[in-house]
């Protein structure tokens, strides 16, 4: 179940996605999850990845599948890919399809300075 | 003697005809005056003189209801009740009991033992008619849910065996696990987490001195993955490879056929997507031309026995659509191997949670680095080893390409 944390600058709502792993088994929940988001008018999405520990091939796929939902209409940010997270955006190369920050504080001052 | 009935028919609506009762009373005449309401009913009553030929008579004649004594020598009605519930059988066994009426007391260590519901002595035909319909219905209740029981097991297992019918011929489709193509032998290995799998590979002589191979990965696994990785394993024939990646003589080109596959199956509302590594090579040059789309990078086993990966990184194929998949290439001579294992390996976790991961991975293709027939075995055997005989919550291959040094 993700924590979202809405109400900071600019619009941003930053997502705990409030597990350690994020797999086949809950993949589709959580993407599910942030579109619901979106049909709230979160339409600034920070995924902190920090307690994350394992994302499968299906865990990508909902990313992906969030940031096709937003398309143009808003965005959608990661950070604090840790470990084998992060390996696994880098060989599937997802860190040229996300906007992608090492830290939350990162990820806030960059989205902050293009409202 | 005649007894009043006030029920003359069979209960309306509640089939109840050949259901076994068991009646259990140390005194005959209250036995055959319950036996004979119960008849009327429409049930078929067994009398049982005490308790152990009452639990005898439950256990062996197949009875799910029991109207039983409290006050019975040898074995009371207690006893008999707790026993019945230890048995712990498939179906249910509905017991009422019959007291006294100082048992009040009673009653509570009788609901305690098990029992369902109670009746005061003396008993009396409504009295008695009541309690056993209420049991009736039960039973047509517990009747009407085994049948769907039976049905859904019997669809489980009509799935289960096209289930199993689907993964054999999944597996018809993958290569032999050793094969030879000229100066080029290649091993395999394939494990399905799940009888069906996501995974498929395949190698061909492109002709041109050009041997072409492929492993894919389906996102997720089971049923929906498998569709994927069959309809790739179908479409990527010799000649649908080499159209695509040989256009150009004297440059392979494996993101053109990447790009292709991508431009196919790409779909903007669906989640399927797949992870590749699509490689070519060359004899002439003795190079390999390769396209990273996702896959885990390969490992190059050099003959001194040092191994490199083999890839950077690139895009999974039909995930987003318009990409830019690469071309790389690297030197591939003859005496070394090129090592492709999917990432089920990789994140194949220990009961501690530890995954298996890179290092232990190039220890075990290191051990076997001048044997690389035996490396997709060896795998499997570490993994196996690794897991402690847990089946792998993810699909594995494992695709060695070996160069045979010149004689």
């Amino acid at each position: 179940m993700i924590k979202a944390l809405p109400g900071h600058e600019n619009g941003i709502c930053v997502v705990d996605p409030g597990l350690e792993r994020l797999t086949a088994a809950n993949a589709t929940a959580f993407r599910d999850e942030l579109i619901a988001l979106l049909g709230n008018g979160e339409d600034r999405l920070l995924v902190d990845m920090s307690a994350v520990e394992f994302v499968d091939s299906s865990g990508v796929g909902a990313m992906v599948g969030v940031l096709k939902k937003i398309g143009n209409r808003g965005e959608i940010a990661i950070c604090s890919l840790t470990g084998n997270v992060d390996k696994m955006f880098r060989i599937t190369r997802m860190d040229k399809v996300f906007a992608i920050y090492p830290s939350r504080a990162a990820a806030l001052a960059a989205m902050s300075e293009r409202p | 003697m005649r007894y009043w009935m006030p029920i003359s028919t069979p209960m309306q609506g509640e089939e109840v005809h050949g259901w076994l009762v068991v009646v259990a009373d140390d005194d005959a005449f209250q036995r055959s005056y319950a036996s004979a309401i119960l008849r009327k009913l429409g049930f078929i009553p067994i009398e049982a003189a005490d308790g152990v030929e009452a639990l005898a008579l439950v256990r062996n004649a197949g009875a799910q209801l029991l109207i039983c004594d409290l006050d019975m020598p040898g074995l009371d009605g207690h006893e008999v009740v707790r026993q019945i519930r230890a048995d712990r059988s498939e179906a249910y066994v509905h017991i009422l009991m019959v007291t006294g009426s100082g048992q009040r007391g009673e009653r509570d260590r009788a609901l305690e033992a098990g029992v369902d519901d109670f009746m005061a002595k003396p008993l009396d035909a409504a009295s008695l008619t009541a309690r056993v319909r209420s049991v009736t219905r039960l039973l047509a209740h517990e009747k009407l849910l085994a049948e769907r029981n039976r049905t859904i097991a019997e669809a489980k297992q009509r799935i289960e065996d096209d289930i199993r019918i689907a993964a054999r011929a999944q597996k018809r489709l993958l290569p032999a696990p050793h094969a030879e193509l000229g100066d080029t032998q290649f091993h395999s290995a394939f494990q399905p987490s799940n009888i069906l799998s996501g995974d498929m590979f395949a190698y061909y002589d492109l002709g041109d001195g050009m041997i072409g191979f492929y492993a894919i990965d389906v996102a997720g696994h089971g049923v929906n993955a498998s569709l994927l990785s069959v309809s790739l394993g179908h479409l990527l024939t010799s000649d649908y490879f080499r159209s695509q990646v040989a256009t150009q003589p004297g440059s392979p080109d494996p993101a053109a056929l990447v790009a292709r596959l991508n431009e196919r199956f790409f779909d903007a509302d669906g989640q399927d997507y797949f992870t590749m590594f699509c490689g070519v090579i060359c004899r002439a040059t003795d190079r390999l031309h390769y396209c990273q789309a996702g896959y885990p990078p390969a490992l190059l086993v050099s003959d001194d026995g040092a191994i490199t990966p083999v890839g950077e990184g690139g895009f999974p194929v039909a995930l987003i659509g318009q990409m830019d998949f690469q071309n790389a290439s690297v030197a591939f001579p003859q005496g070394s191997s090129l090592v492709l294992l999917s990432d089920g390996a990789h994140e194949a976790e220990d009961a501690a949670g530890t995954a298996f991961d890179d290092s232990r991975i190039a220890e075990v293709v290191g051990a076997s680095a001048t044997t690389p027939a035996n490396i997709p075995a060896k795998m499997l055997a570490a993994l196996t080893e690794w897991r402690n005989g847990i089946p792998l919550d993810d699909d594995l291959s494992v695709l060695v390409c070996e160069r045979r040094s010149k004689p």
